[in-house]
């Protein structure tokens, strides 16, 4: 008897689906791993099971009754609980006042509380004090708590977005015999994760997502690494768009950059490899890899830079970047994954917003500028990179994705780099779009360029790169050139 | 290019505040005469020059809301410097030494510990404030010292039957204008108030730019009290516990300069000016109480700033692309 069920499941952002037709079912009392790339829809399927997002179009069944969650806090009055890969406790509370949160009786006596969750806890075999402050726990005891919690509300349906990503291999082992333990009271399970032994150790079943679309469904028993990196990674259509013809890897030119067991933060573990000028290396990896961090860090864009180590060396010089007007200056430039957020000046003109790019290459702060010549240099690069707008004056807000993303690699190349760091350089950008960028990063490459392209997105990798560094859990570890390199390849050194 | 008129808020604002003006002409005898004009135009000289300093940090995305308080206490200081026997020229240079410092540790304050600006510099007001009613000066209306002829000339002069304040506006704004528009620091200023996150990513020295405009902003306000004290013979300090800090805010805001930073220019300072200038003289004429005066200031400027909100959203997190 299953207790969860989706029929012909579609989400659809702004008319583009996530997820499409997809049925799933979950048994009462199973484990049952999702995998998938990145962007395969894994997520927003979790998220509609959660009441975060609400279908476009199909049916959800719970105890085979047809159900519309409008919100999370629907979905967690019948019994389904979503554990997020961010968790959602209040760090100023203590830990058994987040276990009841939202719960609270009118005449709240913690002593009573601590009592009620010390059992609770014990109940469950959690060794978490229900007194200690949640801002003070590791990620493991938070997950606990967030467990506890879900499991305090009565939930019958416990969703895990990626729980292993911050875990040590200790509290992993923990983790997974108290997944045991909750499938033992009657709880089913569903989990989101890219480590795949772990999916094949854990779940009863699997299910396999790509492109938003269902791929597989079946008993773990019956997969094996292969068989899931295969479904994962096997693609139609829009492979052979941008993988047609494998191309010839460009020679290494002389080194650029140099980094050598860089560590940063939490993301950024004890990594080292190289980038050469005159080709591009492309830097692949699942989400939470650390590629956009690492680089973050080189390009001095990256802000709180507590704990760190190892060297970065630039043309054999050591640098080491606290703001990027620094790498900039030395050359380096960071082309944002998210332009909105840290691209482009949305008040201002396509001019102005090249225009800032190439004063912030100069010192004296009182040198006069001039409209008519940052015109005229808008003018040089909407025709290079075919920016299809009215006229430099133009607004860069009124442009399409792909024209921003244009005026954003502008900005970035009049500053005459040496290295030019992509970070999915065509995310939200159209396709006749697309298709433009990737001829520019090429040419740049061949003008003698150090380019770097970020891409969770395998086909891009492949047809760009002359070189593929692989990044898993903070760290490069794996380099390929592009005549060696295959999907599966990739992706075997890129899932764990 | 379309010859459709478009319905800008600063063009709104300027319609209201020619009808205003025609408006009083007609209504008020006293309004439309040429001592009334000069006085209007005078007392908003001085809040004219107060905008145009507030107006450089908002356009940087930040807010100084302790302009009053350097200007009052750091003008205040430098009479009684001079009384005591400095020339007045060299006084005056000390207080300017003195903005200069408490702009430095305001612009320090949020550009490196970043802590927002309407705190840090709400804060700063009260402590400028103490710091000069409890070491610079006990009494709270300081004169300015006799036989300063140039100085009594800032105030009171007249140049072609101009006076002085109006020319002293005029050149601030005329300076404020080339800087916003023509320098490479004036484009930084915009940058980091339209996008800090993108103009620090691109290499603008968003940090050093931040700090530099609460002095400028500091010396601008100090300007200001320099004129205000010539022209009534002395610095009142007790301007700071009135409301002309919000008056400066209504300028800014009624002009079109939003909130969320990158926007706008002096033109609107100029028209924001006219229309609280206008306002306020008109209210005084028909006797409003300055209860009432200030309750109607207030209802404007909040009804400014919600508009200015729903006009100029700050919206990074909407514009987040939908999680997939």
């Amino acid at each position: 008897m299953s207790i969860l069920e989706l029929r012909k499941a579609t989400k659809e952002f702004r008319g583009v689906p996530a997820i499409k037709d997809i049925d799933f079912t979950l048994e009462k009392g199973e484990i049952h791993a999702i995998l998938g790339e990145n962007g395969a829809g894994k997520s927003t399927l979790t998220k509609a099971f959660a009441g975060v997002h609400q279908l476009s179009s199909g049916e959800m069944l719970l105890d085979g009754e047809p159900i519309a969650l409008s919100s999370p806090h629907d979905a967690l009055e019948r019994g389904i609980a979503m554990v997020f890969q961010e968790t959602n406790l209040v760090p100023s509370m203590t830990v058994a006042q987040n276990i009841y949160l939202g719960d609270e009786m009118l005449f709240n006596r913690l002593r009573g509380l601590y009592i009620q969750a010390q059992q609770f806890l014990a109940g469950m075999n959690f060794q978490v004090d229900p007194t200690a402050l949640v801002s003070s726990l590791g990620a493991a005891h938070k997950q606990m708590v967030e467990i506890a919690r879900a499991v305090q509300k009565k939930a019958r349906v416990i969703i895990f977005d990626e729980p292993t990503a911050s875990l040590t291999p200790e509290e992993k082992n923990h983790f997974f015999g108290l997944v045991r333990r909750l499938v033992k009271q009657g709880v089913s399970v569903i989990f989101i994760s890219h480590a795949l032994e772990e999916a094949l150790m854990l779940a009863d079943r699997i299910t396999i997502l790509r492109d938003g679309q269902h791929v597989v469904t079946d008993k773990a028993s019956n997969f094996d690494r292969d068989r899931v990196v295969q479904a994962m990674v096997g693609r139609s259509l829009t492979s052979q768009l941008h993988g047609a013809g494998k191309k010839v890897a460009r020679p290494y030119g002389k080194k650029l950059l140099s980094v050598q067991n860089l560590s940063s933060g939490s993301m950024v573990r004890n990594t080292s490899f190289s980038i050469f000028a005159g080709q591009v290396t492309g830097v692949f990896g699942l989400v939470g890899a650390g590629r956009t961090e690492t680089m973050k860090v080189i390009a001095g864009v990256m802000k709180r830079d507590f704990f760190h180590g190892g060297d970065v060396l630039l043309e054999d010089r050591p640098v080491r970047y606290r703001i990027p007007r620094q790498a900039v200056r030395d050359g380096i430039v960071y082309v944002t994954e998210d332009r909105k957020i840290e691209g482009f000046f949305e008040t201002m003109s396509i001019a102005e917003n090249i225009q800032i790019g190439e004063e912030a290459t100069h010192v004296n702060p009182l040198a006069v500028v001039s409209m008519a010549d940052a015109r005229k240099n808008a003018k040089d690069w909407i025709d290079r990179l075919s920016i299809r707008a009215i006229n430099a004056s133009a607004r860069i807000i009124e442009l399409s994705g792909g024209n921003q993303q244009k005026v954003v690699i502008a900005k970035s190349l009049t500053q005459e780099p040496k290295l030019v760091i992509f970070d999915e350089p065509t995310r939200g950008v159209d396709v006749g779009a697309i298709v433009e960028i990737h001829q520019l990063i090429e040419r740049l490459a061949d003008e003698g360029f150090g380019v770097v392209v970020i891409s969770s997105y395998l086909p891009e990798i492949m047809a760009l790169s002359d070189r593929i560094l692989v990044a898993r859990q903070g760290k490069i570890v794996e380099e390929m050139s592009a005549d060696e390199a295959t999907e599966q390849k990739i992706m075997y050194a890129a899932v764990h | 290019m379309a010859t459709k008129l478009k319905l800008t808020q600063e063009g709104v604002v300027f319609v209201l505040a020619a009808l205003l003006f025609v408006g009083f002409s007609l209504v008020l005898d006293r309004f439309l005469t040429v001592g009334n004009i000069i006085a209007l135009v005078q007392s908003v000289s001085i809040l004219g020059i107060l905008s145009l300093g507030m107006a450089f940090v908002v356009i940087g995305r930040g807010i100084d809301l302790a302009m009053v308080a350097t200007m009052v206490v750091a003008v205040a200081w430098g009479l009684v410097l001079s009384r005591s026997g400095l020339p007045l020229g060299a006084a005056l240079l000390l207080g300017a030494g003195f903005v200069v410092l408490i702009g430095i540790l305001t612009g320090i304050i949020v550009a490196y510990a970043e802590i927002p600006a309407i705190f840090t510099t709400l804060a700063m007001g009260s402590i400028v404030y103490g710091i000069g009613r409890t070491f610079f000066f006990q009494i709270d209306v300081q004169n300015t010292p006799v036989g300063y002829a140039w100085f009594d000339f800032l105030g009171r002069g007249t140049m072609g039957g101009v006076p002085v304040p109006v020319f002293a506006f005029a050149c601030v704004a005329l300076v404020v204008f080339l800087m916003l528009r023509y320098t490479r620091f004036g484009r930084f200023v915009y940058a980091t108030g339209d996008n800090p996150l993108a103009a620090r990513v691109t290499g603008v020295p968003t940090r050093v730019v931040m700090v530099a405009q609460y002095v400028i902003t500091g010396l601008i306000a100090y300007l200001a009290g320099i004129v205000m004290a010539a022209n009534v013979s002395g610095m009142n300090t007790r301007i700071y516990n009135s409301t002309m800090i919000y008056d400066v805010l209504l300028v800014v805001v009624l002009g079109g300069i939003g909130l969320s930073g990158g926007r706008g220019g002096v033109r609107n300072v100029l028209v924001g000016t006219a229309l609280v200038g206008i306002l306020l003289n008109g209210m005084t004429i028909l006797n409003i109480g300055y209860t009432a005066q200030n309750l109607i200031k207030s209802v404007i400027l909040l009804g400014a700033i919600v508009i200015d909100t729903l006009i100029n959203p700050r919206d990074e997190q909407t514009a987040q692309q939908g999680d997939i």
